[in-house]
């Protein structure tokens, strides 16, 4: 219920948050939503010396630059949710938002931290593994770029060195004839996902796929993305039921998740091939709809 | 056999019936209301509970001493600084009740995880936790038993030397083995019922103090302020100097029933002398808090081909935990009640409660009585489904009815009105959705369900109010009576309001105080309308026909034409013509040496129960009720999605109708998380996870309005003929659930919660079955 | 600053200005309670998920216990207390207590200023956006039906309002 003391510094920028970090070492944590760090420290599990608070920061707009979105790393997931231009161009992104936890934990919690956590079972990672994400990370030598792919490694594990932040995510647009789908299974509205897929599926003028991505979060130490060697069986093809479940139940079979209170791993692997099939369905029924196909 | 419609009441009430606000409503939509922890007084200290991390050893050594040495720690107590360590519950006579001591702080054995071994008093909450850490105990670990039917083996760790069998009750009536044996058909179920958490969203919580008197004042939330006399035994203290004040609980539904928080507060008051305040943490509440009785019930129900019931042999196991609280009394009123609302002649019923060295079990919402229903519903569909009749009319060849005798060889006789409440539920569900897509089923499930309220005959329940009328006219009450949240206050004014005619807001009740108000008797058993509601009603009653003879003389008047409204005493139908205002009827009163106070007591019935025939007296009385539900399941996923909800009970009498609905609605969400998501899972002994986060409790999001049907039969035992309702509506959504469910899949799911993993796995071996 | 002593916090809670001396660790929630004495504002888990807790920082529903008192240095609080004059309730509390939607009352707080909050971004939300806006705040006595209805109730009473009379 208390938690234990720690240092606290306010910075205003992340060259001064990076700077912060390097001097403290592995004792310092950032804190910007607070929503996953500060339960930790309230049931004293965490137990940082210092908190780096980036809040501070603060965010500026979403902005779109040709093929993509910018969102900086402080982005509210209610921000996002409800951004028009996110709605419109990265659909699949808002929607995502809009399952994470509660009015509160949206209001409070940001993009940046989500990454930054690596819940396997975040939507968030999720959505980022399968749009391909680009995060924008900074450290004391600059800036570097990562895919959402090779940030998240493992579990609560990302490649972020101690002293490096997320500074800014950007994620692909939505073309035309693509369409897009994020399934969640979870016990109640609102709770952590057991199984969530993350899909996006393009077509060309007769139906026939061109493109497809998908990646699964709570069957792996992080979103495991549905290698292309198993999508490639969709391209050319009209995305018909019975190849959809063929192709889902070959994912499903290459994931062996572990089992928790909530689901053993033996469900969860079940429920993936019935989601994949279902979110590639209903991706690919919005490409077919209205193009880019809103929320 | 056809049961007669109860007809609508005749009488007209003027606030009874009603549903006004009462003072503590507003004070909650207000944020007004000062719950436990609210409490503030100078040089507060943070007390805190110390709790063993391992289900079961031997302690072979604490060390305290740097706890004690840390700047701002002001006490570190162990169980050597106990004077009086055991708490020993009241025997209630089962076959071989064990006579099991608890100790408030563990001494040198550890039995559940989460065991109190120390407690904690600090300047700050941040230091109690860092004293906490610097506790350092030494385990030796003991081979445990952490299931009951394995605890009943023969050489089963034992978890207290006298056995691991606490109590056996048995209740018999005709040859239920030779009905059996003749029966035309047997059917035979086994059901598992899980470990569930309260969750009221206010965690235990009290502040305790030193009075200017020296009595140790505890002003804390719980629903027995009765504990007062153990805590000082406790102390080592006379009566006289340990008082207990009940809080608006936060929420109750059974885990306020027996001490939390109070001795530990106690404990650290007497010995510091200065204010404590202690609250508990959410998960530590999860882990050691007590728990609904997790159930093994193993039915056989003998049937004859036209469907109507001829024995009922019932087995129930229940997990007692550690330590023996009220497990003899749960599974009590489980084995009187295991055959549900039905005709049955011949009847044997056995329920053992058995130790195990999990966290105690004790009272819930339901207590028994509630987890028996998802063995005898599930049993009656299982019937209709072998002899090719209806689900209903199974129900209605053997419903019971006033007059019956039930498996106690009592006699009911107040109305039963299972039948009018499980039509109307059903007709209140409409007709029934189409599937949403491929792979979808819709099935349609009820359950009926007798929950007794009311104690335990054989206690011989009281509860005392006392009433006041004062110099300005208004009403004063005193009662000993604790408010879950659930109206208790307010349905005393209520009852006073009627019948005294003082309005609601001149009326002031003070409840809950171990040295100022008479003694109600705790808030549980869905008794405190039947029992404060007759003593309050049987205090104004006293106080009006202790009144109405000086009224009658001061207005000249027949007594009988008189009548109390508005706060006067007028001529019936005389409008605003002549009458008295109760201030003034009160001078005269005082002038004329007449009392203007009066203390109502109201005894239960009392009776003899012989626990070696398992026939005798048991409960007062029972509501009836039927809940009713559509669902839809996902059979690729196993996730059940409730449609419709409709939930029917006769409540006797509605004294406030919002109250009732609320509750109703209130009940059935707890019984549908129940049902679908609600446990608390338990590796040998260590509780998997403690988050709320994980403890899967309906949110407003997932399930449909609840439908409610009061259905007002006029006979109930409580004042102007109601019912209790705190607890019926809690039973039938588990078995509502699971009848529905297999409705919609032909599977049925015997073991609680409904998760759609196990509703898959059952699908999966029907159709394994079906190959 | 950058240490663990005590820093000076400074806000404003249901208009008022206030201010405290609070260790980093501290939450708003212990303070708010504790130290500036808004019991209405209360505790029943830690993890942000039960909504009991829940306050308006500049607006939006935040779970207090998840704060720092010493991020809230600046802000704007309105806690349920703030929502009316003291002694008059809002319109919004009157339909609660019409309708029964507080049973043990621990949760009402938390579900009258997520219901407010909502309302001013969507004066009449559907009674299936009232319950997914409302499912971080846990209730346990009333089976939320009573909740929902007396937000939707005053939904069409303020609309009905701003409306006017035809």
């Amino acid at each position: 219920m208390v938690a234990a003391p720690f240092g606290y510094q306010r910075v205003s920028s992340f060259d001064e948050a990076v700077q912060a970090l390097h001097e403290r070492g592995e004792d310092a944590k950032v804190i910007a939503g607070g929503q996953s760090l500060v339960p930790m420290l309230n049931l004293r599990v965490a137990r940082p010396e210092w908190l780096i608070d980036i809040n501070p920061v603060g965010a500026g707009p979403i902005e779109e630059h040709g093929g993509s979105l910018g969102l900086p790393a402080l982005t509210r997931h209610r921000a996002i949710e409800e951004s028009e231009v996110v709605r419109r161009r990265c659909p699949i992104l808002a929607e995502a938002a809009a399952h994470v936890g509660n009015v509160r934990t949206r209001t409070r919690g940001t993009l940046g931290g989500s990454l930054a956590h690596a819940d396997p079972a975040g939507e968030l990672p999720c959505v980022a593994v399968a749009l391909g994400a680009e995060i924008t990370v900074q450290g004391p030598d600059g800036a570097r770029q990562v895919a959402a792919g090779d940030l998240l490694v493992s579990y609560f594990t990302t490649t972020l060195a101690a002293d490096e932040v997320v500074a800014e995510v950007r994620v692909p647009t939505l073309g035309q004839r693509s369409g897009w789908s994020f399934l969640e299974l979870s016990r109640r509205s609102s709770d952590w996902m057991v199984v969530g897929v993350a899909a996006l599926v393009e077509l060309d003028a007769e139906g026939a796929v061109t493109a497809a991505s998908a990646a699964v979060g709570g069957v792996a130490e992080r979103p495991w993305l549905v290698p292309a060697e198993v999508l490639l069986e969709l391209f050319g093809e009209a995305p018909e039921q019975a190849l959809l479940a063929r192709v889902a139940e070959r994912a499903a079979a290459m994931v062996d998740p572990d089992d928790d209170v909530h689901a053993s791993g033996a469900y969860r692997q079940r429920v993936a091939a019935v989601l994949v099939r279902r979110a590639l369905a209903e991706a690919a029924a919005r490409a077919t709809g209205n193009g880019s196909g809103a929320p | 056999m056809a049961e007669t419609e109860v007809p609508a009441r005749q009488e007209a009430y003027r606030v009874v019936g009603q549903s006004p606000s009462h003072h503590d409503f507003v004070d909650k939509v207000e944020g007004s209301l000062l719950y436990a922890a609210d409490w503030q007084l100078p040089g507060l200290l943070h007390g805190k509970v110390v709790r063993a991390e391992v289900p079961c050893a031997r302690i072979a050594g604490m060390e305290v001493s740097a706890a004690r040495a840390l700047p701002g720690v002001v006490a570190v107590l162990t169980a050597a600084d106990v004077p009086w360590n055991q708490v020993l519950e009241r025997p209630t006579g089962g076959l071989g009740e064990l006579a099991v001591a608890m100790p408030v702080l563990a001494a040198d054995r550890v039995r559940y995880q989460g065991e109190p071994i120390a407690l904690i008093a600090a300047v700050t909450a941040q230091i109690a936790e860092q004293a906490a850490e610097l506790i350092d105990v030494e385990y030796d670990d003991l081979p445990g038993v952490f299931d009951p039917e394995r605890a009943l083996e023969p050489g089963a760790p034992l978890v207290h030397d006298q056995g691991n069998l606490l109590v056996s009750w048995i209740i018999a009536r005709g040859d239920a083995a030779a009905a059996l044996a003749a029966a035309d058909v047997v059917v035979e179920g086994e059901y598992r019922t899980q470990r569930v958490e309260h969750a009221y969203l206010e965690p235990e919580a009290g502040v305790g103090w030193v009075d200017t008197s020296g009595v140790i004042t505890l002003r804390v939330s719980t629903q027995v302020i009765e504990h007062a006399p153990t805590i000082a035994t406790i102390l080592g203290l006379p009566q006289s100097k340990l008082r207990v004040i009940s809080t608006y609980m936060g929420g109750g539904f059974g885990g306020k029933e027996d001490m939390t928080v109070e001795p530990y507060l106690a404990l650290l008051v007497w010995r510091t002398r200065r204010p404590v305040r202690m609250v508990w943490e959410r998960q530590e509440s999860i882990m050691a808090s007590t728990k609904r009785h997790p159930f093994i019930l193993r039915y056989r129900t003998g049937v004859q081909r036209d469907g109507s019931i001829v024995a009922q042999e019932v087995d129930i196991v229940g997990d007692a935990g550690a330590y023996p609280y009220l497990s003899p009394r749960v599974l009590f009123a489980a084995c009187a009640t295991a055959s549900g609302p039905y005709r049955v002649p011949n009847v044997h019923h056995r329920a053992r409660a058995v130790f195990t060295n999990n966290a105690p079990t004790s009272a819930f919402r339901g207590f028994g009585a509630m987890q028996v229903t998802f063995g005898y519903e599930q049993q009656m569909d299982r019937v209709a489904d072998r002899l090719g009749l209806t689900p209903q009319a199974v129900r209605e060849r053997n419903f019971l009815d006033k007059g019956d005798t039930i498996p106690t060889g009592e006699r009911l006789d107040t109305a039963v009105a299972a039948g009018q409440c499980l039509r109307r539920a059903l007709a209140a569900l409409g007709e029934p959705a189409r599937p949403s897509g491929p792979g979808r089923r819709i099935g349609r499930g009820f359950a009926v369900n007798m929950q007794p309220y009311g104690r335990t005959v054989w206690f011989h329940d009281r509860a005392s109010c006392w009433i006041s009328l004062e110099a300005d006219g208004s009403l004063l009450l005193r009662s000993g009576i604790t408010d879950l949240g659930a109206g208790q206050a307010a349905s005393l004014a209520q009852i006073a309001s009627e019948v005294l005619g003082v309005p609601l807001g001149e009326i002031g009740v003070h409840i809950g105080d171990s040295q100022l108000t008479p003694p109600a008797g705790g808030t549980f058993a869905t008794r405190q309308l039947y029992m404060s509601g007759n003593a309050a009603l049987a205090a104004a009653r006293a106080l009006r026909a202790g009144l109405l003879p000086v009224a009658a003389e001061l207005l000249g008047a027949v007594p009988d034409d008189l009548v109390f409204e508005d706060g006067m005493v007028r001529e019936r139908d005389t409008g605003a013509g002549r009458g008295i205002r109760l201030a003034e009827l009160a001078a005269a009163c005082q002038q004329r040496s007449v009392p203007t106070a009066h203390l109502g007591t109201w005894y239960a019935g009392t009776g003899t129960f012989d626990p070696a025939t398992g026939q005798g007296a048991s409960f007062p009385d029972y509501t009836f009720g039927a809940h009713a539900a559509d669902v839809e399941v996902d059979t690729e996923t196993g996730q059940v999605r409730v449609l419709g909800y409709a939930a029917a009970h006769d409540v006797g009498r509605a004294i406030n109708p919002l109250r009732v609905e609320g509750q109703i609605q209130g009940g059935a969400y707890q019984g549908l998380g129940y049902a679908l998501g609600e446990e608390i899972v338990v590796d040998d002994g260590q509780v998997a996870s403690t988050l709320l986060a994980s403890y899967l409790l309906p949110n407003a999001a997932d399930l449909p309005d609840v439908r409610v049907i009061v259905v007002e039969s006029g006979e109930g035992k409580g004042p102007f003929g109601a019912r209790g309702i705190g607890e019926p509506p809690i039973g039938n959504p588990a078995a509502t659930i699971a009848n529905a469910v297999a409705a919609a899949t032909g599977v049925r799911v015997t073991q609680l919660p409904i998760t759609p993993e196990r509703l898959l796995a059952a699908l999966d071996a029907a159709a394994g079955d079906a190959r | 600053m950058s240490d663990q002593s005590k820093q000076r916090v400074t806000l404003t809670v249901n208009g008022e200005h206030r201010e405290a001396w609070v260790f980093p660790h501290e939450s708003l929630l212990d303070v708010l309670r504790d130290v500036l004495g808004h019991y209405e504002v209360r505790y029943g888990c830690g993890e942000g998920v039960c909504g009991t807790c829940t306050v308006l920082v500049d607006g939006e529903p935040v779970s207090g216990c998840l704060l720092l008192a010493v991020q809230a240095d600046g802000c704007s609080l309105v806690t349920v207390r703030g929502l009316a004059p003291a002694g008059d309730l809002h319109p919004l509390q009157a339909c609660f207590l019409r309708n029964g939607a507080a049973q043990c009352g621990f949760c009402t707080p938390g579900m009258l200023l997520t219901a407010w909050a909502l309302l001013q971004h969507d004066p009449r939300p559907s009674r299936e956006r009232i319950r997914r806006e409302l499912v971080g705040n846990l209730c346990r006595c009333t089976g939320y039906s009573k909740i929902l209805d007396a937000v939707e109730e005053h939904a069409a009473e303020a609309a009905e309002r701003a409306g006017g009379h035809g």
